[in-house]
C-alpha cells in the first residue's frame, strides 16, 4: 500500500501530473494577464497544452554537429531536475511529501538544472544564435543565482531551519514579507531571471538571437524545455509565496498568494524594458547582492540580540 | 599555431528571414563577445522591378504601381509622381487639391511615426508599448480609410490633383482624432524621455554627431536628430507647405533617445498643421486635366517622406508611357549610418540602431546583386544575353 502511494505521490500528486498541469495552467495565467495589461485578447486556457501536445506530436529534428545523446537528453534532465524539486516543496498547500534537513539547498541545485540544461543545449549546437543565448543564459545564472540563494536564505536563519518543510510552517506565523521585505524583493526578482521572464529575457532576445540557445530546438526537446519552465515557475511561486507571504496552509492559500504573486510578476513583465545582458549582470551584483547582504546584516543582527 | 593567435571571427547573421527584421535585408555582424567588431549589410532581397515595369505602362496607370514602392508611405510616392508630372506637363494642381494632399500626406507621417513607436519598442523588448502605439494608430488608420476609403494605399492623387474632397462631417471627426492622437503622443514622449529601463536602452547608445550625418547623407528625422537642418517641407516646400509653413524639429544629442523625441515632437507639428489646413482650406477645383502624352523633358522632385528625403526623377520622351523614372528612398541613404554605427556597441543595441533609422528594405531595393558562389567571376550581362541565359539555363535543367 505504501509503494502503492509511494508511486502515487511520484507521479499523480504531488509529483507528476500535477505539477505538469499546474505549469501549464500558471503560465496560461502568466500569458492572459499579460495579454490583458498590454490590451490584447490573449489565449484561451487550453492553449499552452494544445502547444504542448502539438510539439509533442512534431518530428524531433537533430541538427548536424551536435552530441544526439546530450541533445535528447538535456531536456529530459531539466523536466527531472524541476518534478523532483517539486516533492520537497509545499505544493497545493500540504506539507511537502518528502523531506530531510537541508533539502532547500537540494531544491534550488535541482531547479538550476533546468537553466544548466538550456545553457548547454545551446552550447552543443552549432547554430550562431545558440552559441550566442547559451553564453547570456549561463551568463545570467551566475548573475542571479547567488542572490536568488541568499535571498531565500534569510528566512532559513530567522527559521533555524534548511528544510523547506520547516521554514514555510514557521512562515506560516510569520509574514516574512513585512521583517524582510528587502530578501522579498530580491526573491522575485530572482525568480523572474531564473525564469527568463522578461524584462530578463536578453538570454532569449527573439529580436537579436531568434531564440537563444534554443533555437535549434523542435519537437519533442522543445516541449520538454517548455514544460520544465512551466513547472519551475510553479514551483518557484510556491516557494517564495510559502517563505515571504505568510507560509501555504491550504489550498486556498496556495491559490491565493501564488495568483498574487504572479500578478506582481506580470506587471513587472510588462511594465519593464529588456535589460541588456551587461545591464542584468550589473544589476545582480550591484543591488541585488547588496540589498541581500543588507538584510542579512539585519537578519543577524536582530537574531544576536 | 599562428591560426589561433589571430582573433576569432564569429559571425552574426541578421536576415534575411530573422525575427528583428520584417522585410528581407541582409546584415553580418561580426562580434567580440557581445561588442560588434565589424558590420556588412546586403540589399537585394525585395527587388521587384518597379522601375522597369512603370517604363511599360502608361502615365495613369503608373500612379497604381508607383503607389505600391511602400506599404507604409504610399501617398508620398504617389505625390512625387504627380508632382514629377505636372512638371513635365507645366500645369499645377489646385491650391485645394494641394491642401488635401499634403493633409493626407501628414495624416500618414502620424500613422508612420506610430508605427515605428512600436516597432522599435518591440526591437527594445518592451512589448506594452508596441502593443499600445499600435492600438492608437488604429485611429489614424481610421481618419485614412474615412477619408479615402482605403487604410494603407489611399490612392489619393490624381495627375492633375486629388481624387476626393474633405468635407465639415470628415474635417470634424479628423479633428477628434488628432485630439485624441495628440493627447497619446504627449503620453509616449513623457514614457520615452523618463522610462528608466527604456532609456538604458536609448540613452547614448548609436550617437551620431552632425558631422557623422553630413558625411554619411543621413537624411529625414535621423538627420534631425544630429541637427542637422533638412527638411524638404521647410528647404524647399512644396505642395500646400508654401502656404502652411512647418516648424523643423531637431535635436543635439544624436542618440537613440533624440532620434525617438524628433519623430514624437514631429508629430505635434504634424497635428498643429493639419488643424490650421482643415481650419483654412482653400476654395475651388480638385483637379486639373492632364494630357494623355506628357511633353518631353526630364524633371526631379524631392519630397519629405515621413524616414526622409523621397527623390524621383523622371523622363518623359513626348509619349504616353515614361521613358525612365528613378526612385530613391531614404533608408538607402540611412543605412550607411547602421553600418558604421553599429560598430563599438553591444550585440543587443543592433536592432535599436537599425530600427532607430525606421528602415524599409522593400521600397529601397533598386536592384538586385546576383552572387555566383562557385567562380569568383564578376560580368555584366545586357538584356538580350540574361535573356538568352534564361532560355539557356532552363534548357539545360530539361524544364
Amino acid at each position: 500500500m505504501n509503494v502503492l502511494l509511494g508511486i502515487a505521490s511520484l507521479l499523480v500528486f504531488p509529483g507528476g501530473l500535477f505539477l505538469l498541469v499546474s505549469g501549464l495552467m500558471y503560465e496560461w495565467a502568466d500569458h492572459k494577464l499579460i495579454a490583458l495589461l498590454q490590451n490584447r485578447v490573449g489565449p484561451r486556457w487550453f492553449q499552452p497544452f494544445a502547444d504542448t501536445l502539438k510539439l509533442l506530436m512534431k518530428e524531433e529534428i537533430i541538427p548536424d554537429g551536435v552530441n544526439s545523446i546530450m541533445f535528447v537528453g538535456l531536456p529530459l534532465m531539466a523536466l527531472a531536475g524541476a518534478l523532483t524539486a517539486g516533492l520537497y516543496i509545499p505544493l497545493a498547500g500540504l506539507p511537502p511529501t518528502f523531506g530531510f534537513p537541508g533539502d532547500l539547498i537540494v531544491v534550488l541545485y535541482l531547479l538550476s538544472l533546468l537553466t544548466l540544461g538550456i545553457g548547454l543545449a545551446g552550447a552543443n549546437t552549432l547554430d550562431r544564435f545558440s552559441l550566442i543565448g547559451a553564453t547570456r543564459t549561463l551568463t545570467q545564472v551566475f548573475s542571479y543565482e547567488a542572490p536568488f540563494l541568499l535571498a531565500l536564505l534569510g528566512p532559513a536563519m530567522v527559521a533555524g531551519s534548511w528544510q523547506v518543510g520547516k521554514i514555510s510552517a514557521y512562515a506560516g506565523s510569520h509574514w516574512l514579507i513585512l521583517t524582510q521585505p528587502l530578501g522579498f524583493l530580491v526573491a522575485v526578482i530572482g525568480l523572474m531571471g531564473k525564469l527568463e521572464l522578461a524584462p530578463f529575457d536578453a538570454p532569449e532576445a527573439h529580436t537579436e538571437i531568434v531564440a537563444g540557445a534554443m533555437t535549434e530546438y523542435s519537437g519533442r526537446g522543445l516541449a520538454l524545455f517548455n514544460l520544465g519552465r512551466a513547472v519551475e515557475l510553479v514551483i518557484g511561486l510556491t516557494l517564495v509565496s510559502a517563505f515571504y507571504l505568510g507560509g501555504l496552509s491550504n489550498p486556498l492559500w496556495f491559490l491565493t498568494k501564488t495568483l498574487a504573486l504572479l500578478l506582481v510578476l506580470v506587471g513587472i513583465q510588462s511594465l519593464l524594458t529588456r535589460l541588456r545582458i551587461d545591464q542584468t549582470v550589473g544589476l545582480w551584483w550591484r543591488y541585488g547582492v547588496l540589498l541581500v547582504l543588507i538584510q542579512w546584516l539585519i537578519v543577524i543582527l536582530f537574531r544576536g540580540f | 599555431m599562428p591560426e589561433s593567435n589571430a582573433p576569432i571571427r564569429f559571425t552574426i547573421p541578421i536576415g534575411p528571414q530573422h525575427p528583428a527584421l520584417k522585410e528581407p535585408g541582409h546584415f553580418q555582424f561580426t562580434v567580440d563577445g557581445e561588442v560588434v567588431t565589424s558590420a556588412y549589410v546586403r540589399l537585394g532581397y525585395a527587388h521587384r522591378g518597379i522601375e522597369k515595369a512603370a517604363e511599360q505602362r502608361s502615365w495613369i496607370q503608373n500612379l497604381y504601381l508607383i503607389e505600391r514602392i511602400c506599404g507604409i508611405c504610399s501617398h508620398i510616392h504617389a505625390l512625387a509622381y504627380c508632382l514629377a508630372v505636372e512638371n513635365l506637363a507645366h500645369v499645377e494642381a489646385p491650391p485645394r487639391a494641394q491642401a488635401i494632399r499634403t493633409v493626407v500626406a501628414e495624416l500618414e507621417r502620424i500613422h508612420s511615426h506610430f508605427l515605428w513607436i512600436g516597432v522599435s519598442a518591440h526591437e527594445a523588448g518592451f512589448e506594452t508599448l508596441f502593443m499600445y502605439s499600435w492600438r492608437d494608430r488604429e485611429t489614424v488608420m481610421d481618419l485614412l480609410e474615412g477619408l479615402t476609403g482605403n487604410r494603407v494605399n489611399y490612392s489619393a492623387n490624381l495627375l492633375g490633383g486629388v481624387k476626393f474632397d474633405i468635407d465639415q462631417a470628415q474635417a470634424d471627426s479628423i479633428r477628434k482624432g488628432l485630439d485624441f492622437l495628440e493627447e497619446r503622443t504627449r503620453h509616449y514622449l513623457d514614457v520615452i524621455s523618463h522610462d528608466s529601463t527604456f532609456l538604458q536602452r536609448t540613452r547614448g547608445i548609436g550617437v551620431m554627431t552632425s558631422a557623422q550625418a553630413e558625411v554619411m547623407g543621413a537624411v529625414g528625422p535621423t538627420a534631425r536628430a544630429s541637427n542637422v537642418k533638412r527638411d524638404l517641407r521647410v528647404e524647399a516646400p512644396y505642395a500646400a507647405y508654401k502656404a502652411f509653413p512647418v516648424q523643423m524639429v531637431l535635436d543635439t544629442r544624436g542618440d537613440l533617445e533624440a532620434r525617438f523625441e524628433v519623430r514624437l515632437k514631429e508629430l505635434f507639428e504634424s497635428f498643429r498643421l493639419i488643424r490650421q489646413i482643415l481650419d483654412a482650406l482653400p476654395e475651388g477645383e480638385l483637379a486639373v486635366r492632364l494630357p494623355r502624352r506628357i511633353p518631353a523633358g526630364e524633371t526631379v522632385v524631392r519630397l519629405e517622406a515621413p524616414r526622409g528625403e523621397v527623390y524621383y526623377f523622371v523622363k518623359s520622351a513626348g509619349a504616353d508611357k515614361p521613358e525612365r523614372l528613378k526612385v530613391r528612398t531614404p533608408t538607402i541613404c540611412n543605412l550607411t549610418s547602421v553600418i558604421r554605427l553599429a560598430v563599438g556597441h553591444q550585440l543587443a543595441d543592433v536592432p535599436m540602431i537599425l530600427a532607430g533609422i525606421d528602415p524599409c528594405f522593400s521600397c529601397n531595393d533598386r536592384m538586385v546583386q546576383v552572387r555566383d558562389t562557385k567562380n569568383d567571376s564578376q560580368k555584366l550581362m545586357t538584356w538580350e544575353q540574361l535573356r538568352q541565359h534564361g532560355i539557356d539555363f532552363y534548357r539545360s535543367n530539361g524544364k
